[in-house]
């Protein structure tokens, strides 16, 4: 079994790179094909994970009812360092890669207008979406973080070179940014990894953390457990399911380090590294120039993508690995989330480019994401009911798949226009309804899904986070629903002032021709997805929800093991002292 | 027929036709028929499906299905209070009541709430279940479904009517739209009118969507999914306020309207929160969800819960949400727990912030209601909302939307505490008052429409403030005929003159006879004429048991009793602007001949549906029809109401029942005041306009403050831009700066600074590094110039200096030796 | 001690190296002709090798040594090297001679710093 799943998810993340390879090959001169070849790489790999949704897939099948990693392989590596060829998936991660092979092929195709250098372009398009399956694949944290970068240079390059005028300063930026996120990743990683000790682990915990392969005959992994005992050193690992559990069953990440338990400092070195990635404020200012210098289609996967690793590593990685500091930090995290979304939508407003208006949107969508994550309500007075904090999870990994939907969308509609008239500027727009009817239309239905309006796929992830932070905390839950005011109001603007009006006031406006077929081909799915997903939301989670729940059971059952020795958070006094660290170890100790 | 089986299919269908025939015409529009034109057929074929469905709805399944609710049913229920627990309306009741339906088909599982037999407390009946689910985490659970009552039926059924006449009249009235059209409201920069294609078939797609949207609220079994169709109200009505694109003013009047009715949603949303953290639930009814065979109790089961005969209970949810500290402490929330904690109502006590927590949700809810039903403080985008086609202003202002706000604050009543409902009653109050003035001095004939709308929601909300449950839904239907009657027949005016302004018509009666006395029936009914205690026009009922219930709340709460004068007053105020509404149209000279000259009597197409309408706003309201609409709605009373209620909060707060207003004392006097007041204001309109005895402009004249303050709509307009537009703006501009200038800045700047280090760097690179080791290289050099001297080249030499140097080393050495 | 009555033993073969190595030694130091010098040179080794003879002589130090014929050994192994040198120097020397015409070393003043 194991050596079906590393083929089928092998060939999905090396899939794109190995095309990059041939691609190589292609003479200079052929970039019809070239754009061909890659488009058909792409849409070759979306149909690979295509299948795995569909129910008579076989072996290859996505079962949506198993909660836990499924299609999990695990192959030695660097063995000296205990790191692993290690991927697996689940309903977390599903859905995000099926979006991501989605969302690529959109963008290939509407990579279409890409004239220079067209060889660098695809095949760096390629190693961008390995890099980005790798990262959503991976459970070995080496791994991980080695995609991570992976995924890194690429874009750099795809910014820095296509991109418009101020191209090298968003590049740069951007780079930075996310490098400096990078860093802060590795020593969290390079911290937990040293505090890990597989030996403390009991055999269940090991199986199943694929330490011992389920696989195994019961004779086998006690041989297995046997042999990982006998070490007289501890065992490291970088697996991230075993780190899952040493966070939640040990006190392995609880040793002190200047006054905080070791895994305050990691949770907040990951929490950063992500929140760079997602992006909040104060961190996001590099989305904006990143977005308005990229070209269209990596502005589709910078939004539709990129920003979906930053959730996925904080529902992944930050939150099971260190319950503790999660807990601890709560308030912290939901305070990030809310100030994006009120900021973003404000700086929205004001915005008179088209695309970083588009981009400071997705600052503010972005935050449901984060506070639907953070809402740690599970322990609200005691009582250990973590249905609300479900319902905000749940409603953040659909915000995700929502956003990585309406955003791309948003993007390509923007591009759309900008290539017929090279400008974005809002106050130069109007009368687009008249000129192109098809596109103002799809467009318009578009920024709706952004908007949040219901029947469109933004609306049920929002009003789900919205609906989780009362038990949450009240004062965060007004500020949040306040935001349905804001967002109505700079979509509407917008659209006022781009689609509607008597006539088109800026340049070129002889340019403005109705969609071609291929632009049509790109907005046509996004559109109907964002209505299909807002019609029928079970579509996506059925896939995800079952192991988000567990996630979150997981972590609810952490806290209630841990009850005595945690602060406690009174969900309905926003004014109480902050908690302050618990000594859980010493406690635990004695 | 089942009603359980039947109703929900029938009005499923009757609200998804509507719907089906937004996506075709999405799809096929322009090419249905010539231009389009099919898309109206369409369209209203559609509607029209509904419309007969829901009727046969209401005539043929819920009337033969359910018995009527006993006449005073409250004054039963009074007595009956002390018995009630005798009569063991306890479980085995409560299975009874709850028959379960096994035969519900797939997965919907609905229940009936059948009315017992006679010897059984009488219990509302309704039919509950849920169609499918949106998503579920844990126990917490949003899904589509119904809850059908009789309100819901009666809802439906006057809903699709109206909707269908003015589906009918507008296939008339955007026969523009059929053809390329000029558009002469909008100048282009090169200084032409605009020149554009019609957009028929988008007009009634919008249509279709709007019909749907509203019927969904209506159905809709749950407050989310109320929201759900809420949001999607509102956005069809941007779309058809906005329906001129063109027009700067159309979309910013769509704009304004969605973005206050998000205001609203904002209050809508907190109170959803509440809800859904403290109750679990966002039912109405009590469904088996689960399909468990337990059937969950409702948030209306919730609130009242039959234990407590249906009085207001703070729901245990609240409690526990009020005593979460106490809980975290420790203390056991047990049953026992949770009523002491209920009981403690006194300042500071936990039942007292569970009661807030109460309030809070209701006013929540009522905030969107405030928001959809234009009332004060969110009452400005109404008027604008006349940028739109007049069917869209007579849809969104009788049956539609403005409707919803008003159905939702009955549909949620047993949620609503006396405080709330207080707040309630004074906001309609506030709203009936500044929309009736400002309608007084409003010249642009819809205008004058838009706020006597305003104006009869807020009779309305003022009416369900005041414990009028049935006398403010009731309102709401008769107020649908007349005020879509009115409007359709300003339209008619507006098709014929092509301005809306009435100091440019006059006269027109001669011209349009039909839409001149259809108009008259639709102003006496909004007037309320009738001859007192025998018969008269839908307004006349429903008004009078507005004031009825005013009065009777005034008798209660004597320290309330502006509520009833102005509403009084407001009535006048009524009658008068519609006369003179009615004679600046219709009555005297000409104003503008050339406007005069070309009118001419609308088409068939649209002055049928005014005959219709003007005949049922007559006589819909008669209480001598087999099937009146009070008896109707007396059916669907929420349970609770049937008694006289308490507040808490606020001293000597109490909700009389209902039925009280109907005894003489109250009803007799109501009667006479109405009847006083309508025909003081008719007379004064008659002194100004019909007989012109006075001259109105010397009168404005004279109140000349007032007049422009009317005029400018109590500046309402310029306060929100000046509290909130600006305001929002000016942050909004100051985040971008601050992510330009303070975080870009500072990020800038860590950069120039990581620069300056390099630079810096570089230099003790060279100068000190590089110096040091230069430095060393350069001595290495000098010293070895400076030894160079030593090296002779003579063998000869060399040899010595070994010799030398070794016997010396040998020398030293054993002198150290030794 | 008297050298002279003395019977012949390590301290006779040394002060005869020492004559030796002090000859050569100032054999080189004088000598301006290459070919002196060379035989300095040899002079010096060989009062060297002498001295090697005398430490591993089993006979004139028994009991001292093992078997004793490492002084022998090395004192072979420094002739052939001084064998070996002559060749080098002598051909060197001849070069020298190509070049300048002379063999007088004082001549020879190209490393001079």
């Amino acid at each position: 079994m194991e050596s079906t799943y590393l083929t089928l998810l092998s060939t999905v993340v090396f899939l794109p790179a190995l095309g990059a390879l041939v691609l190589a090959f292609f003479p200079r001169e052929k970039t019809e094909a070239m754009k061909y070849f890659a488009l058909g790489v792409t849409a070759l790999v979306f149909l690979l994970t295509l299948i795995m949704a569909l129910p008579s897939a076989g072996d290859w099948q996505f079962d949506a009812a198993v909660t836990d990693m499924q299609k999990v392989f695990s192959v030695g590596w660097i063995p000296s360092f205990n790191i692993n060829y290690f991927m697996g998936l689940d309903g977390i991660s599903f859905p995000l890669v099926l979006l991501t092979t989605f969302v690529t092929m959109l963008s290939m195709a509407a990579s279409w207008p890409i004239e220079k250098h067209v060889k660098a372009y695809c095949i760096l398009f390629l190693i961008l979406e390995t890099g980005v399956l790798g990262v959503f694949l991976a459970l070995d944290f080496f791994l991980f973080y080695v995609f991570w970068e992976v995924m890194l240079l690429p874009m750099y390059f795809l910014i820095g070179v296509w991109g418009g005028p101020r191209r090298e300063y968003a590049a740069i930026k951007f780079f930075l940014y996310t490098l400096l996120g990078g860093v802060f990743m590795l020593i969290a990683i390079l911290m937990l990894y040293f505090s890990s000790d597989l030996k403390m682990l009991s055999k269940d915990q090991l199986v199943a953390a694929h330490v011992i392969s389920p696989e195994l005959s019961e004779g086998e992994q006690a041989a297995r457990f046997a042999e990982i005992q006998a070490h007289t050193t501890p065992r490291r690992t970088f697996n991230i399911l075993a780190l899952q559990q040493l966070g939640q069953h040990t006190d392995a990440f609880n040793g002190d380090v200047l006054g905080k338990p070791l895994q305050w400092w990691a949770f907040l070195l990951l929490l950063i590294g992500f929140v760079i990635k997602v992006p909040s404020v104060p961190l996001h200012t590099w989305l904006p120039d990143a977005h308005v210098e990229a070209p269209t289609p990596i502005s589709m996967i910078l939004a539709g993508i990129l920003l979906k690793l930053g959730g996925y590593g904080i529902i992944r990685i930050c939150y099971p690995i260190c319950p503790q500091a999660g807990y601890e930090l709560a308030y912290f995290v939901c305070a990030l989330g809310v100030v994006s979304m009120v900021y973003g939508a404000f700086a929205a407003l004001a915005q008179k480019d088209f695309k970083r208006l588009v981009a400071y949107s997705s600052v503010s969508h972005m935050g449901y994401v984060v506070l639907g994550i953070g809402v740690w309500s599970a322990v609200a007075g005691n009582e250990f009911n973590a249905d609300a904090w479900k319902m905000g999870m749940n409603g953040a990994m659909f915000q995700m798949i929502a956003h990585g939907i309406a955003s791309p969308g948003m993007f390509f509609m923007v591009g759309v226009i900008y290539e017929r008239v090279h400008h974005r500027n809002l106050d130069q727009f109007g009368g687009l309804f008249a000129k192109m009817p098809l596109y103002s239309g799809l467009a318009i239905g578009i920024f709706f899904a952004g908007l949040g309006l219901p029947g469109l796929c933004g609306f049920i992830g929002e009003v789900f986070v919205t609906l989780s932070v009362w038990s949450f905390n009240h004062t965060l839950a007004v500020v949040t629903a306040s935001v349905v005011v804001l967002t109505a109001a700079y979509i509407l603007w917008t659209l006022q002032r781009v689609y509607l009006g008597p006539e088109y006031k800026g340049p070129h406006g002889d340019h403005l021709h109705p969609m071609t077929t291929r632009e049509l081909a790109i907005a046509l799915p996004l559109f109907v997805l964002a209505i299909a997903m807002g019609v029928y939301p079970q579509m996506v989670f059925h896939y995800m929800t079952p192991s988000v729940n567990q996630t979150v059971d997981d972590l609810a059952g952490w806290a209630q093991r841990n009850a005595a020795n945690l602060p406690q958070m009174a969900a309905f006094d926003p004014t109480a002292p902050a908690p302050v660290a618990p000594a859980l170890v010493q406690a635990e100790i004695q | 027929m089942d009603p359980v089986t039947t109703l929900p299919v029938l009005l499923g269908i009757a609200w998804l036709v509507p719907l089906a025939s937004f996506t075709l015409i999405l799809l096929f529009g322009p090419r249905m028929g010539k231009h389009g034109q099919g898309a109206g057929v369409l369209a209203t074929a559609a509607i029209g499906t509904s419309a007969i469905l829901s009727l046969i709805a209401l005539f043929f399944v819920w009337v033969p299905a359910y018995d009527w609710a006993p006449e005073h049913h409250a004054a039963h229920a009074e007595h009956g209070a002390a018995d009630h627990h005798d009569t063991g309306h306890g479980d085995a009741g409560h299975d009874d009541a709850h028959e379960k339906d096994a035969h519900g088909a797939d997965e919907h599982k609905a229940e009936e709430h059948k009315t017992a037999d006679e010897h059984h407390e009488w219990r509302k009946p309704y039919v509950a279940g849920e169609w499918y689910t949106l998503g579920q985490f844990g126990k917490l659970r949003i899904g589509i479904s119904y809850y059908i009552d009789s309100l819901t039926v009666t809802m439906f059924a006057m809903i699709t009517f109206i909707a269908t006449m003015i589906h009918f009249y507008a296939n008339g009235y955007m026969h523009d739209e059929l053809h390329e059209i000029t558009d002469h409201e909008v100048t282009l920069s090169n200084g032409h009118h605009l020149h554009r294609p019609g957009r028929f078939h988008r007009f009634f797609q919008y249509l279709s969507l709007f019909c749907f949207s509203m019927l969904g609220i209506v159905i809709a079994g749950n407050i989310a999914m109320v929201f759900v169709f809420w949001e999607l109200v509102g956005i069809c009505s941007y779309f058809l306020i906005g329906f001129y694109i063109e027009r700067k003013s159309a979309s910013n009047a769509a704009n304004k309207a969605f973005i206050v009715n998000r205001v609203g949603d904002f209050g809508m949303i907190i109170g959803l929160m509440i809800l859904i953290a403290t109750l679990g639930t966002f039912s109405f009814g009590d469904i088996d969800t689960d399909g468990d065979g337990t059937v969950e109790p409702g948030i209306f089961s919730l609130v009242r819960t039959e234990a407590n005969n249906h009085a207001l209970v703070v729901p245990d949810g609240m409690v526990r949400a009020a005593a979460a500290s106490e809980i975290a402490a420790g203390v056991e929330p047990s049953a026992e727990q949770i009523a002491k904690w209920r009981a403690e109502t006194g300042p500071g006590g936990i039942g007292r912030t569970a009661y807030w927590l109460l309030i809070v949700a209701g006013l929540g809810i009522f905030c969107g209601c405030v928001g959809k039903s234009a009332q004060f403080p969110l009452h400005v985008w109404l008027p604008d909302a006349m940028e739109g086609p007049t069917p869209v202003s007579a849809l969104v202002h009788s049956a539609t939307m403005v409707a919803a706000g008003v159905y939702l604050v009955g549909r949620f009543y047993p949620v609503f505490t006396p405080e709330t409902l207080l707040v309630i009653a004074i906001i309609g109050c506030i709203t009936l008052f500044i929309a009736a003035t400002i309608a007084i001095v409003a010249v642009d004939i819809k205008r004058v429409l838009a706020y006597s709308t305003v104006s009869q929601l807020g009779y309305m909300m003022l009416a369900l403030g005041v414990g009028g449950w049935s006398a403010g839904m009731f309102h709401l239907i008769t107020h649908a005929f007349f005020k879509s009657l009115l409007f359709m027949c300003s339209g008619s005016v507006i098709h014929a003159v092509h301005t809306n302004d009435m100091t440019k018509m006059g006269g027109l009666r001669h011209k349009m006879p039909f839409t001149a006395y259809t108009m008259l029936a639709g102003c006496l009914a909004i007037m309320g004429a009738g001859i007192p205690f025998m018969i008269g026009l839908s307004g006349y009922y429903s008004k009078d048991a507005i004031l009825a219930q005013a009065l009777s709340f005034k008798a209660s709460n004597p320290q309330w009793g502006f509520l009833f004068y102005v509403a009084a007053a407001g009535a006048a105020i009524t009658a008068f602007y519609m006369f003179r509404l009615w004679f600046m149209t219709f009555a005297g000279k000409p104003r503008d001949h050339h406007a005069y000259d070309h009118a001419h009597e609308s088409p068939k197409i649209m002055y049928y549906p005014l005959i219709v309408l003007a005949v049922l706003a007559v006589v819909v309201a008669w209480p001598f029809w087999p099937v009146s609409i009070v008896a109707l709605l007396e059916q669907a009373r929420p349970e609770g109401f049937h008694e006289t209620v308490n507040g808490v909060l606020v001293s000597n707060l109490t909700h009389p029942a209902e039925h009280i207003s109907h005894e003489p004392n109250f009803h007799n006097q109501a009667t006479w005041v109405a009847t006083f007041v309508g025909l003081s204001g008719l007379g004064l309109a008659i002194v100004f306009y019909g007989l012109s005895l006075l001259n109105p402009a010397e009168v404005a004249r004279q109140f000349k403050p007032v007049y422009t303050f009317l005029w400018n709509k109590w500046y309402f307009d310029e306060l929100y831009d000046y509290l909130f537009v600006k305001p929002t703006l000016f942050v909004a501009n100051r985040v971008a700066e601050f992510d330009k200038v303070v975080i870009d800045g500072i990020i800038d700047s860590l950069a120039m600074l990581t620069r300056m280090v390099a630079r810096l760097d570089d230099l003790s690179d060279r100068y000190l590094v590089d110096g040091f080791v230069n430095g060393l290289a350069a001595w290495t050099y000098a010293t070895g110039s400076k030894l160079r001297s030593a090296e002779t080249g003579r063998i000869r030499q060399y040899v010595m200096f070994i010799v030398v140097g070794t016997v010396a080393m040998f020398v030293l050495i054993s002198l150290y030796i030794s | 001690m008297n050298l002279l009555t003395d019977p012949v033993g390590i301290t006779h073969y040394l002060i005869v190296g020492a004559i030796l190595f002090v000859t050569g030694a100032v054999c080189m130091a004088t000598k301006r002709n290459a070919l002196g010098v060379l035989m300095g040179i040899e002079l010096v080794l060989n009062g060297a090798n002498v001295n090697f003879v005398a430490f591993g002589s089993e006979y004139l130090r028994p009991g001292v040594l093992g078997i004793g014929l490492d002084g022998q050994l090395i004192a072979l192994f420094v002739i052939i090297l001084a064998a070996a040198e002559a060749a080098v120097a002598l051909a060197i020397v001849l070069n020298f001679y190509n070049n300048h015409s002379t063999v007088d070393v004082d001549r020879a003043d190209e490393l001079k710093g």
